[in-house]
């Protein structure tokens, strides 16, 4: 965070604790000073009242009128050794008028006024640095219920995004479509309406919602795609082409369940299905070091700038970085001439 | 002699279709097959079939809208998957229509009901509207802007508005700060003023507009101005006279 100077008159002013504070320290220390030395009570009031507000206000006064190279502390602290005596000098200018420096001459008067100045110290800095302490601990406190409140909403989106995994449930629209395709090739005696309808069951059962996706793998989740971009296939012969690349060196990798068929389920059916002419899907991955990236690209219609996100994305970032860290991020790019490539960047860290 | 269109993007779907009313209706002539909306208006004015057999998820143009372009110039029977709120539309408006995969007794009914001729309903019309109205609406809710289109390196990024914290006049640019970077695009504050929703962001300065989620704090400063301080960014940006009202009850 930038310490940019805040300029704001209420931010000058104390506060009613503060003031409070003072007016009691003030009273008290009137009462002692005016039983000890017998001088009447008001005088006694008047003075340390007078230099107690002139303080106070320095005191507050400081923070926001600093130069930035000043700390607040060192800043608060000049000002009040500042004050102090200058405050001292205006009071006796305000009783004696324009013979204060005769009045000053008397040795009595003078040890007077440096007893004023050094009392109006004493309980000046006592009261600023129980003032400052409260305000770090308040500070820290903030932070601290900062901190947690982040933490909490991490902690929330995760499981929020963890549940609607367990809600989402099969597309009706394509369950139905997809068993309307088989019942063709089963009416119509194809020796392919068994091996499909085979991976319509391997889909199915890898789609379920499910709790723990702790043990899927890389491997696990690219065999998903593939049997959903054949079962796609078999829809839209003429529409869609796709690629899904081996990658025998990731296979292992612990990787969220669905992360990649939630970005191909988005190419098909917001890039290749409106799509006329359709298109061509290639879903790939490549290792550098220890950052992976992986990506699922279309040539389909494209992204209106106005397209609804969904939750889908979002919700798959969620859990990226649940899964490996705050570093983790999804990129969305355009293709040319039309189309969509979405990224997905993170660090598996140690070798599953 | 009837005649016959039917309009389906799934090729598989379109020849069983074909097989079950050839074995119905033998007498039926079938003509080409149309695998999208424009298609089926095409084949439409070339062969003035009697009836068409339309899916309501179709590329180019969805089956409501082909319907709302064809009228009542043939006798329509709507194929659908799965769009209830179309089953339920037809249904009340006495409109013929099959859920897939296409059950053969059904399709008889169909199909005895075709031969005789009765006439579709008086309602199509407005069951039609109704649903154009339904399907539009669940397309787009709200035209808002919702990606920001920006060259990053050579690639176009497309980010989402919720992950940007502010957009600032740069010279003949509009700088995009967001979560995960800065980028330079061409549209103005003026016409990103317009285009994003004004529930998510307000303009807080002739050459500023920001993400009411980034903001951490507002601070009040001399002659009616202001300054806000964001949540995940160093910058602090300015609120003129003109735009603090946005931040009055904050």
């Amino acid at each position: 965070m930038t310490t940019t100077p805040i300029h704001s008159y209420r931010t000058l002013l104390p506060t009613r604790r503060q003031v409070l504070t003072v007016a009691v320290v003030v009273a008290l220390l009137s009462w002692f000073l005016h039983a000890a030395s017998r001088t009447p009570l008001h005088i006694v009031l008047a003075h340390i009242g007078f230099m107690g507000s002139c303080l106070l206000m320095a005191y507050s006064a400081a923070g926001p009128l600093r130069p930035q190279w000043l700390s607040l502390r060192a800043a608060r602290l000049l000002a009040l050794v500042v004050t102090a005596p200058v405050a001292a000098l205006a009071m006796a200018a305000i009783m004696q008028g324009a013979n204060v420096f005769s009045y000053l001459r008397s040795i009595k008067n003078l040890s007077g006024y440096i007893m004023l100045v050094l009392v109006a110290l004493v309980f000046g800095l006592v009261l600023s640095t129980l003032s400052m302490r409260g305000e770090r601990r308040q500070r820290e406190r903030a932070d601290r219920l900062q901190g947690e409140l982040e933490k909490n909403t991490l902690e929330r989106e995760l499981l929020d995004a963890r549940l609607r995994l367990l809600q989402a449930q099969i597309e009706p629209h394509f369950l139905f479509n997809t068993l309307a395709n088989v019942e063709a090739l089963v009416a119509s005696g194809s020796p392919n309406a068994g091996p499909v309808l085979r991976q319509l069951i391997a889909y199915l059962r890898a789609a379920m919602p499910r709790l723990n996706d702790a043990d899927a793998t890389l491997g696990t989740e690219l065999q998903l795609v593939r049997t959903y971009l054949d079962l796609m296939h078999m829809r839209m012969p003429d529409r869609l082409q796709y690629d899904v690349a081996n990658l025998p060196a990731l296979a292992s990798l612990r990787f969220p369940a669905m992360a990649l068929l939630t970005l191909v389920e988005n190419a098909v059916c917001h890039g290749i299905d409106p799509s006329m002419a359709g298109g061509r899907i290639e879903v790939g991955g490549e290792r550098h070091d220890d950052k992976v990236v992986l990506w699922v690209s279309d040539t389909g219609v494209g992204m209106a700038e106005t397209a609804q996100p969904g939750t889908g994305l979002s919700n798959l970032r969620t859990r990226l970085q649940a899964f490996y860290g705050a570093d983790a991020h999804l990129d969305v790019h355009e293709q040319q001439p039309h189309g969509v490539r979405v990224e997905l960047h993170f660090q598996p860290g140690m070798p599953a | 002699m009837t005649t016959a269109l039917i309009a389906d993007d799934e090729p598989l779907l379109r020849e069983r279709l074909r097989s079950l009313l050839t074995q119905l209706w033998p007498e039926l002539r079938l003509i080409d097959d149309a695998r999208n909306g424009p298609e089926t208006l095409e084949l439409f004015e070339q062969h003035r079939p009697d009836i068409v057999f339309l899916d309501i998820h179709m590329p180019g143009l969805n089956g409501i809208d082909t319907a709302r372009a064809l009228g009542r110039r043939a006798h329509l029977v709507f194929v659908t998957a799965y769009e209830q709120y179309a089953v339920q539309a037809f249904e009340q408006g006495a409109i013929d229509y099959l859920v897939k995969p296409v059950d053969s007794a059904r399709l008889a009914d169909t199909v005895e009901r075709l031969r005789t001729r009765k006439q579709g309903s008086d309602t199509l019309h407005a069951v039609l509207d109704q649903l154009a109205g339904h399907m539009a609406q669940r397309a787009q809710p709200r035209a808002w802007l919702q990606w920001i289109k920006a060259s990053v390196g050579t690639s176009v990024r497309l980010i989402p508005v919720d992950q940007v914290h502010f957009l600032r006049a740069d010279d003949k640019y509009t700088l995009v700060a967001w979560e995960e970077g800065e980028a330079l695009i061409r549209k103005s504050i003026r016409e990103l003023s317009e285009e994003l929703d004004p529930a998510r962001f307000v303009q807080t300065h002739r050459s500023v507009i920001v993400n009411l989620g980034s903001v951490r704090e507002v601070v009040r400063g001399l002659n009616e101005t202001a300054e806000l301080h964001l949540r995940n960014h160093a910058a602090v940006l300015p609120v003129s006279r003109n735009y603090l009202h946005h931040f009055r009850q904050m």
